[in-house]
């Protein structure tokens, strides 16, 4: 009797295994839905979005240019057309829209370089910033405020009143220096170049007039 | 009796097999906030459509204000029937329940701070998470005597000719640089005529 049971049991036990095995593949059709959510999780990438770490000034960016600090890439995300009229130096240029394009990747998904995002203000960098960081992308950066930061920063700077104190005097300095660093040409720093040439005197001779020998006898 | 054994180990082999699968579906956990967009559609959104709206439009019936300030600021001053949503409290149960019921009734979330550029990860967050019907109000926000002004505020906008202005500042410069010949002005010299003096002596 329990051999008869046994064996009708183990007649469709293929079936059986066959069935679980079809119901457990029916649960990959879940999982492409799930697919979607690349990256890191909503509440990382919320957590990332409020730390402010991401912000370069002005100042640290010019001041690794002159040093000439070779751990950083600049991406300029704003379109070609501005890109030509005016970038930093040695920017790349990818324009936001391009971003994800195959031939950016490797600009982008690396983990030597320091990437630091611009565009005029932050706001197309902080998008660009978001969108790698959630493909959890390493060392990302944005500069803060940027061209028309940097150009109130460091190309234009603006010189302290007289009663500022000595520290805002030297960070005039700096960034007056460092703006010359950048093309910048200051009518004070030309006027050391002034060569006045003195003019040659000219030197007269007068010849005294021979006096006629006069009168005697 | 050998076929028995072989038979019992097989399905203890099943039994087991299955029960792994069960328990990997059990204590599997799906995050609680899913993106709805992965980053492509994100970026093709962000680079043609229009998110940005004005503070002319405040009166549009669909629109619901949201606040993203701290409740301390909030407090101080905002838009009128606004809501308050901090950003980092985004992810709350009760905040996402009040977002999906904006959804459902078709009402446009439009997102609000201190100035754009503030607003503009939240709201990449939100539309990320699956609001399509998220818009970013492009206003600044500024105190005056204690009461709350607002101001239009552009965003992306090249406030600057930077390139211009170093040239100019070039060109400037060089026109200083300029060696100045300082002209010889002419002396004069003026050569005092001698008086003629009157013959003199003779005898």
């Amino acid at each position: 009797m329990d051999k008869k049971r046994f064996a009708k049991i183990s007649s469709f036990r293929y079936a059986i295994m066959a069935v679980v095995l079809i119901l457990l593949a029916g649960g990959l059709v879940i999982l492409p839905k799930y697919e979607k959510n690349e990256g890191i999780s909503a509440d990382q990438l919320l957590s990332n979005i409020i730390s402010l770490e991401r912000y370069v000034s002005a100042d640290d960016i010019s001041n690794k240019l002159i040093t000439q600090d070779p751990s950083f890439i600049l991406i300029d995300v704003r379109d070609k057309e501005s890109y030509g009229k005016y970038t930093l130096p040695n920017a790349i240029n990818i324009p936001l829209k391009n971003l994800l394009d195959k031939e950016f990747e490797a600009y982008l998904n690396q983990d030597q370089y320091d990437v630091v995002f611009f565009s005029n203000d932050n706001f197309y960098a902080d998008q660009a910033w978001a969108i790698c960081n959630r493909l959890s992308y390493a060392n990302l950066h944005v500069l803060k405020g940027g061209l028309n930061g940097w150009f109130t920063t460091i190309i234009n700077p603006e010189k302290p009143s007289e009663n500022m104190p000595a520290s805002a005097f030297e960070l005039y300095n700096t960034r007056k220096a460092a703006s010359m660093f950048f093309g910048v040409v200051y009518p004070d720093q030309a006027k050391i170049n002034t060569v006045v040439k003195r003019a040659p005197k000219k030197i007269i001779t007068v010849k005294k007039k021979k006096r006629v020998a006069e009168g005697g006898c | 009796m050998k076929e028995l054994e072989k038979t019992k180990r097989i399905s203890i082999a099943t039994t087991l097999f299955i029960l792994a699968v069960l328990i990997g579906l059990f204590t599997f956990k799906r995050p609680k906030n899913t993106f709805v967009h992965t980053t492509k559609n994100t970026l093709e959104k962000i680079s043609n459509q229009n998110y940005l709206t004005s503070i002319s439009e405040i009166n549009n019936p669909k629109y619901v204000f949201v606040d993203i300030r701290s409740a301390y600021e909030f407090e101080k001053g905002s838009l009128k029937n606004a809501i308050n949503i901090h950003t980092p409290d985004f992810l709350a149960d009760g905040n996402l329940k009040v977002f999906k019921e904006l959804k459902n009734v078709e009402k446009t979330i439009v997102l609000y701070g201190k100035n754009p550029e503030e607003v503009n990860l939240p709201f990449l967050l939100l539309y990320q998470l699956g609001f399509d019907n998220v818009k970013l109000l492009t206003i600044e926000l500024d105190y005056v005597q204690n009461s709350l002004f607002t101001k239009n505020s552009t965003v992306e906008i090249s406030k600057n000719n930077i390139a211009a202005f170093i040239n100019a500042s070039q060109k400037n410069a060089g026109l200083q640089t300029k060696i100045t010949k300082a002209k010889p002005t002419r002396k004069k010299i003026v050569v005092r005529q001698k008086k003629k003096k009157a013959a003199e002596g003779g005898c």
